[in-house]
């Protein structure tokens, strides 16, 4: 909200400034559009806010209020759990940061297509206790389009 | 060393090569040619250049031509010794996806470009008269560029272009397989084609997209003729059919590729402003703006530098777009991966190429650009389209914006993360933009060009919105809709309904031709009330019945989206009865059936029965592949796909059953835990579904009645069977029950058998489901095909003023 103010009152003061020294020589059109500019402006720039940056796992830690963005990569070594009789709304996976810090990670979804294969994977969400509790996911599989494997087999014989 | 390769078919790649030279170099001469003809001054000169390019470009569109029928053809023979054949294609394709390999790649998708351009180009020979060389420089321009993605060349250690025609041994050179000349003899199948793109949607959308991106050329080069003859305004007359086309298909465009997400992909819905998606969208929002500014020129002689600005920017956002999703930046932030192929620098000279030469073209004849020095009345049509144009423009902006933040990562080495709630983040933007629009495409029409009766005005325009004003309320009481945002947006949506019906019937008096613009503002009005209906009051109906409490944080829609079904067992989704009943496999794909019953809340009589088949692929390479199905209501839709299934080839892998035998006759009973078998018959048979019998063989089938305890019926048929002298069994199992029933022996003396029944764990069987109903969606396509309509009805309009305007100007000059 803060910002918001700030960036109205900059924008106001753009829109003074121009209206001062142009007053003359301007036409409705002109003034419309400046009006136009100093909104798309203020509303960029309000709405940047929304940015984030990708964290780790321990820059997540200790802000609970906040959702995080985490890239990582999935831990292959350690267990997935999906068990969907039990519940189908729960899945968890180890993830290593970029920082190599491993955590687990607790999805309240079903287990996402082509996981085991994601090569890198984007969590969302925010830590609770010592586990990452994550809203979405986003992960990133090459193998779907690109896979350089020749798979080779033994010519049959021609009969 | 020198291999002689064997069963290679090398001739084809010849061929394409060859083609691509040529597409290349006379592109380049057509370029030239159109060019020195449209600044050479004496009629002549410009005739025989004329002639000169156009005999260039058209070798260069049989080259195009050669190339996309070399490369369909080796595709459709499997000449896996091709890289491209080998990536993108399989054996086991069906014919109809063989199309879909032919874009998958980025080679593919480049060519269909070109295509696109080839076949608007020669409809600008055909047609378009007074800035016929220009116009098609411009074209020229971009396919050289087009052709060079397509070179596969070296040049100072930098490659240019990607080769279609590469050959696998090539592009893997490090292999050892490719050391044996038999090579091929070993490579028996190809990669083939990503089972997500296997869909009917795949092999109907890119070309449709691909048209409407190709088409945003025409307005750029004619805005470009524009400035490079200084002729600066007669253009706008001849482009604005062109740009309407353009309007129209790049619009289908995009809405095919919302509807194929909904069809047949499992985000849930039609538009999660992914970056691939915005990066479509923006251009078309632009052409829109500037085919909005382009009618106001015409009509009034004001704003054609914006109408330049719009022009150029729609062309120049699909050449950023094509550098976004094809030069592997999006990586991080979309789920369409792309490829990178390592032309993102050719991409950038391709961008740089034709926007600066334009941008700088602007400003050095801005002065120029005839303008209107005199205000605008502020009760004029011009005076709130104009504005309406900067609406879209400021929408635009924003989606470019968050869309570039891996660019702007890249530029300013920054860390910046997308917005962690996507939708949100441009729903509180373009929600406001989307009213605005809404409010300026319903009243705009009711104002004249340059001065407009204000007191008509104000009375048809307080009719209409008093009537929206009610049915808002209405409809916002009953449909549950409170959040503010979304009322306005409704009222809006509404108003831009009423207020377009009204001014086909009662302003236009239904005059179909007239109403391009007003059919499509209702359209537009329609789609987004349909948006706003089908997003709002989406209902995910596959709430958990686990009763599992994940804690207050988490909010109700979170915990509550997948739903465990088991075989046979109804569960309630609202008014849904839901039973899911087994698959049937049709390899690659798995049908899950699921039986949906409405039965009425007192009588308790079945009212509607319906039967979904969501699917699944089980692919080797990538694991679950869902599809959705979904049953399509007038005012709404019951959209279900499968997020989990069990992994069958796990369980086959167990510890050995204990049988326990029975002698039985036909006729006896025997009991297990559960239930009950009772055998049946016992005969001879000849052939089997399940097992493969001989001639010389003595099989015999005893088939059994199971039934539960709770009454559900099964049938099983194990198969005993004598060869050469020997005893073999078929046993047949029954997984819900974890039964499994064998024949171990013939008592041929007593006609009895000996079966043996063990009995495991029941492994039950299951689908984990989503449910959602997205009500009256309907709207959103409709609403879009009547956007489409409208853009057309306008095009044939123009298209036959200006063949009257032609008539009259034949008749004055013979006259």
């Amino acid at each position: 909200m803060n910002l918001t103010l700030r960036v109205l009152i900059l924008n106001f003061t753009f829109l003074d400034v121009t209206l001062c020294l142009f007053r003359d020589s301007m036409k409705k059109i002109h003034i419309v559009g400046l009006i136009f500019i100093a909104f798309a402006i203020g509303a960029i720039i309000t709405l940047a806010s929304d940015y984030s940056q990708y964290e780790t796992f321990s820059g997540a830690k200790g802000e609970t209020k906040k959702d995080f963005e985490v890239v990582g990569f999935l831990s292959k070594s350690k267990e997935m759990y999906y068990d969907p009789q039990k519940d189908p709304n729960y899945f968890t996976f180890y993830m290593k940061d970029k920082d190599s810090v491993e955590c687990k990670v607790i999805l309240f979804n079903s287990m996402p297509q082509d996981f085991q294969r994601s090569e890198q994977i984007v969590v969302t969400g925010r830590m609770r206790g010592d586990d990452f509790e994550a809203q979405k996911i986003l992960m990133k599989c090459p193998s779907k389009y690109k896979q350089d494997e020749v798979v080779l087999s033994k010519p049959q014989a021609k009969s | 060393m020198d291999i002689q390769f064997e069963g290679e078919h090398l001739l084809a790649g010849q061929i394409g090569h060859l083609a691509i030279y040529t597409a290349f170099t006379f592109s380049i001469l057509a370029a030239a040619g159109f060019f020195i003809s449209s600044f050479t001054k004496d009629t002549e000169g410009q005739r025989s250049w004329r002639h000169f390019a156009r005999a260039a470009f058209f070798i260069h569109g049989a080259g195009v031509i050669a190339i996309i029928a070399t490369l369909y053809i080796i595709i459709q023979n499997h000449w896996f010794e091709y890289y491209y054949a080998w990536e993108h294609s399989s054996l086991s394709l069906p014919l109809n996806y063989l199309l879909a390999c032919f874009w998958e790649g980025q080679e593919g998708s480049f060519l269909l470009w070109m295509f696109w351009n080839l076949i608007l180009g020669t409809a600008v020979i055909f047609i378009v008269r007074e800035s016929q060389s220009r116009v098609l420089s411009v074209f020229s321009v971009v396919q050289v560029f087009l052709a060079s993605m397509l070179l596969g060349l070296y040049f100072f250690e930098y490659k240019i272009g990607s080769n279609p025609f590469a050959l696998l041994r090539d592009e893997m050179q490090n292999a050892p397989i490719f050391q044996r000349a038999d090579y091929l003899s070993f490579i028996q199948d190809g990669n083939g084609l990503n089972p997500l793109l296997q869909n009917y949607w795949m092999v109907i959308h890119p070309p449709v997209l691909f048209l409407g991106v190709a088409s945003t050329l025409i307005p750029f080069s004619f805005a470009m003729s524009g400035l490079m003859n200084r002729d600066f305004s007669s253009w706008t007359r001849s482009v604005l059919p062109w740009s309407l086309f353009s309007c129209a298909v790049l619009g289908t465009g995009i809405m095919m590729g919302g509807a194929w997400a909904y069809e047949s992909l499992t985000f849930g819905g039609y538009w999660a402003w992914d970056p691939v998606e915005n990066a479509s969208l923006v251009p078309w929002l632009i052409l829109i703006a500037g085919v909005h500014t382009n009618l106001v020129f015409n009509k009034t002689g004001r704003a054609l530098r914006t109408t330049y600005i719009f022009y150029f920017l729609s062309f120049i956002l699909v050449l950023y777009s094509t550098f976004l999703t094809r030069s592997g930046i999006l990586g991080d932030t979309s789920v369409h991966a792309f490829t990178d192929l390592g032309m993102s620098g050719q991409l950038l000279i391709y961008m740089a190429s034709l926007s600066i030469p334009a941008m700088v073209m602007l400003v050095i004849f801005w002065k120029k650009i005839p303008s209107v020095r005199q205000d605008e009345n502020i009760w004029s049509r011009e005076f709130w389209v104009f504005i309406g144009s900067l609406v879209f423009l400021i929408s635009a902006i924003q989606i470019t914006f968050t869309t570039s933040i891996p660019v702007w990562n890249k530029i300013f080495g920054t860390n910046w993360a997308p917005p962690v709630d996507n939708v949100s983040h441009y729903n509180i933007f373009q929600i406001p933009v989307a009213v605005a629009i809404l409010l300026l495409s319903a009243s705009a029409l009711y104002l004249k060009f340059k001065n407009s009766d204000l007191k008509t005005f104000r009375d048809r325009m307080v009719v209409n919105a008093i009537l929206a004003l009610l049915v808002t309320i209405i409809s916002a009481y009953f449909g549950e809709i409170t959040a503010p945002e979304n009322i306005a947006l409704l009222f809006a949506a509404i108003f831009g309904v009423i207020a377009n019906l009204s001014y086909i019937t009662i302003v236009l008096r239904g005059k179909f031709i007239l109403s391009g613009a007003a059919v499509a503002h209702f359209g537009f009005a329609l789609m987004l009330l349909g948006i706003l209906i089908s997003s709002a009051r989406k209902d995910t109906i596959s709430y958990n019945n686990m009763k599992i409490n994940y804690g207050k944080e988490f909010t109700a829609e979170q915990q509550k989206t997948n739903l465990l079904l088991y075989k046979n067992a109804p569960v309630q989704l609202r008014e849904y009865t839901v039973t899911y009943i087994g698959d049937s496999a049709a390899p690659p794909n798995y049908y899950y059936k699921v039986i949906y019953e409405i039965f009425d809340s007192s009588t308790g009589k079945l009212k509607d029965k319906f039967t979904l088949l969501p699917n699944a692929q089980i692919n080797p390479k990538m694991g679950l592949i869902a599809s959705p199905d979904t049953r399509h209501y007038w005012s709404r839709d019951l959209y279900t796909h499968v997020t989990s299934v069990p992994d069958k080839s796990k369980t086959e892998i167990k510890a050995e059953p204990k049988f326990s035998d029975h002698t039985m006759k036909i006729g006896d009973t025997v009991f297990t835990t559960n239930s009950y078998a009772i055998l049946e018959d016992l005969h001879r048979i000849t052939e089997s579904e399940k097992v493969k019998i001989e001639a010389n063989d003595l099989a015999v089938q005893a088939d059994l009645m199971v039934k539960t305890l709770d009454g559900v019926i099964y049938e099983v048929k194990p198969v005993y069977y004598i060869r050469d002298y020997r005893g073999y069994f078929y046993d047949d199992m029954l997984t819900e029950l974890g039964l499994t029933f064998r024949v171990t022996q013939i008592i041929p003396d007593s006609h009895a058998i000996v079966l043996s029944i063990a009995e495991q764990k029941p492994e039950k069987d299951f689908i984990v489901l989503t449910a959602i109903v997205f009500p009256f969606i309907n709207f959103v396509w409709l609403g879009a095909l009547i956007t489409v309509a409208g853009f057309l009805i306008s095009m044939v309009r123009l298209w036959q003023k200006k063949k009257v305007v032609k008539k009259k100007a034949e008749l004055v000059s013979q006259s």
